[in-house]
């Protein structure tokens, strides 16, 4: 009983590995003040999702879905979820260089990229007579 | 051959128009003008004659390289994705034509043909997402989307807009990565992403796998939640709205919240299925939000100083309506829905472009600078007003026909609460626009009161495409039935 309810928790191994993954990245984003950081939460959500994806499509004991001359067929793994993540990295990608060339120009212009101190002189700016 | 692909040329003007654009390198020639004007125009044309296609109920359906749906892309055009195109492209196709002049006041020079680039992405997304029946497209449109309009507030290069466009960005990604995350929990125990086939698989799904199906609903709405700035999940919307240049907040706050709305709605609708949505319980849920949307955005939107921020708060509330009347889940409230969505762009639009008028010329952002306006710019001040009455619900005005509506399908719902809301809700609106409005005309804090008129000294690309705003929201609300005999075939297509 005990045997076979860690053979569940391994044959699933890639789910929880995904819903980790996903709420590690979630903290990262919320509670981290460094935009770097925050970027690479969104990444690591990003990374949970693929994974979970790509899980879904593998078949247990299933050969890779490349047919040969004379293939009998049988049970193959399906390549459609993994075609539609090659997608969602090069989405993931886009936003990630989006991103770090916006704290790249957060940088030249306030000389830091901590949230906290980018918010103290925003504030000290708006209480400036000359705003 | 033309009606064969035409619902995709509509989708193709915009996209080729954004990879010409960049050749261009004079923000000011009358080159770029011709080609983007030229391109929205072309779109606008496209659009009505497919929304002429679909009028009869006819329904246009469009495999991506002639691949079966299941394994491709396909796209469904029905009235509703034919009309809210046109809307879309309608609405995007004045305001383009109003930033010849006004982005020349926030952009440099060698800026202005990547913002129309930007631009046109971004129309292109919309009419995609629209249009689409596949969930892995709809992911990649919104993202295209997510992305430009982000795109559309950081090219202004302030240090607010940066900061705006980053937190949109964080927060629009976490809901993109939750929606995606919804569409793996759905194709887990379907082995599909084509929605109609979803659709028709759901019930067996429902009973076999409802965990599935729950946890999918959940990231779904939680990722349109944030998309749509939903009332708690909203807080990206007003830095967004307010520090973006003037087009970019009318098309933002005016089109691109919606999209997501009508996306939430195909997926809540045609997907998972109204039965399903009734069994959870779910429209009471939704209806909660909704309601405090309508509330806490027009109560923020009181305490703004920002002429922009006043009208990007209360476009959290006006998201809160639309929410409310989808909801609803009934043909009545779906059509009070649709209406509201088509007179909050012209309203939200023309207030936007009216007080980017006014910033353009006199320089003012602060309402409370705003006394004897009416007298600086009084054209501008009307059609600011026009819209402003719009919001709050004055009889004769589009925004009052959308209310009056959305009051009936609450009380078909059984919800009669709701409507003391609305009631309040409004009351808020009118608390936050009319001291604008009565400051610019009756000028009571002015030091002295001008004894005459000053004419705007607007461009014709600025006051026209005001113009055309203003009429069609008197027309709309003189004559709804207009609106009414089209967005009342569109309910039974989700219901």
């Amino acid at each position: 009983m005990i045997y076979s309810f860690w053979i569940q928790i391994l044959e699933h191994v890639n789910y929880i590995g995904a819903a980790c993954l996903f709420v590690v990245g979630l903290y990262t984003v919320v509670t981290h003040n460094n935009f770097i950081k925050k970027i690479i939460g969104i990444n690591i959500m990003e990374t949970s999702v693929f994974l979970l994806f790509v899980s879904i499509g593998f078949v247990h004991g299933a050969s890779p879905p490349v047919l040969t001359l004379g293939d009998t067929g049988g049970p193959f793994v399906n390549p459609l979820p993994s075609a539609l993540i090659l997608t969602g990295i090069v989405v993931g990608v886009s936003i990630t260089v989006y991103g770090l060339s916006m704290v790249i120009q957060i940088h030249q212009l306030y000389g830091t990229i901590e949230l906290d101190e980018i918010l103290d002189t925003e504030e000290s700016k708006d209480d400036s007579p000359h705003a | 051959m033309l009606s064969l692909h035409l619902p995709v040329y509509a989708l193709l003007a915009p996209l080729i128009a954004a990879l010409i654009l960049p050749l261009t390198t004079d923000g000011d020639s009358r080159q770029l003008r011709y080609i983007v004007g030229g391109a929205a125009l072309c779109a606008t044309a496209l659009a009505a004659v497919s929304l002429k296609g679909t009028l009869g109920g006819d329904v246009y359906t469009y495999y991506f390289g002639n691949w079966i749906p299941g394994v491709g892309i396909e796209f469904v055009i029905n009235i509703f994705s034919s009309f809210m195109s046109l809307v879309v492209v309608f609405i995007s196709t004045l305001v383009i034509f109003y930033a010849f002049r006004n982005i020349t006041h926030d952009l440099a020079q060698h800026l202005i043909p990547y913002y129309f680039t930007l631009i046109f992405l971004m129309l292109f997304a919309m009419v995609g997402m629209i249009y689409t029946n596949d969930l892995f497209n709809l992911y990649v449109f919104m993202e295209i989307l997510s992305l430009t309009s982000c795109a559309i507030v950081s090219i202004k290069r302030k240090g607010r807009n940066l900061l705006a466009s980053l937190k949109y960005l964080m927060q629009g990604t976490i809901g993109s990565v939750s929606i995606l995350m919804g569409i793996a929990f759905l194709y887990m125990v379907s082995g599909n992403l084509n929605m109609s086939a979803l659709a028709e698989l759901m019930p067996d799904i429902w009973q076999s796998h409802s965990i599935n199906v729950l946890i999918s609903i959940g990231f779904i709405l939680t990722g349109f939640g944030i998309k749509a700035a939903v009332f708690p999940l909203h807080t990206w919307l007003p830095d967004a709205h307010s520090s973006a240049p003037t087009p970019s907040s009318a098309l933002l706050s005016g089109l691109v919240v919606k999209i997501y709305l009508f996306a939430a709605m195909k997926l809540l609708f045609q997907v998972i299925g109204v039965d399903i949505m009734r069994e959870v319980g779910l429209q009471l849920f939704l209806v909660l939000f909704a309601v405090s949307g309508m509330i806490m955005g027009s109560v923020f939107a009181i305490g703004q100083t920002d002429i922009k921020r006043v009208l990007a708060y209360s476009s959290v509330a006006q998201i809160g309506y639309i929410a409310l009347g989808i909801s609803l889940a009934s043909p009545a409230g779906l059509n009070a829905a649709f209406f509201h969505v088509v007179a909050h762009a012209l309203m939200k639009g023309a207030l936007f472009l009216s007080a980017g008028a006014m910033i353009f010329t006199t320089g003012k952002r602060n309402v409370n600078e705003f006394s004897g306006m009416g007298y600086r710019m009084p054209f501008s001040m009307t059609v600011f007003t026009i819209g402003a009455f719009g919001m709050i619900g004055i009889p004769g005005f589009a925004g009052f026909i959308s209310k009056w509506y959305l009051g009936l399908a609450v009380l078909d719902g059984g919800h009669p609460w709701i409507l003391l809301i609305i009631l309040l809700s409004s009351l808020l609106n009118a608390m936050y626009y009319l001291p604008i409005i009565i400051k610019a005309f009756l000028c009571h804090e002015c030091e002295t009161v001008p004894s005459v008129m000053e004419r705007d000294g607007l461009p014709a690309t600025m006051w026209v495409p005001m113009a055309i705003m203003a009429v069609l929201i008197v027309l709309l609300g003189v004559f709804p039935q207009l609106l009414m005999n089209i967005t009342g075939q569109m309910p039974h297509l989700f219901l």
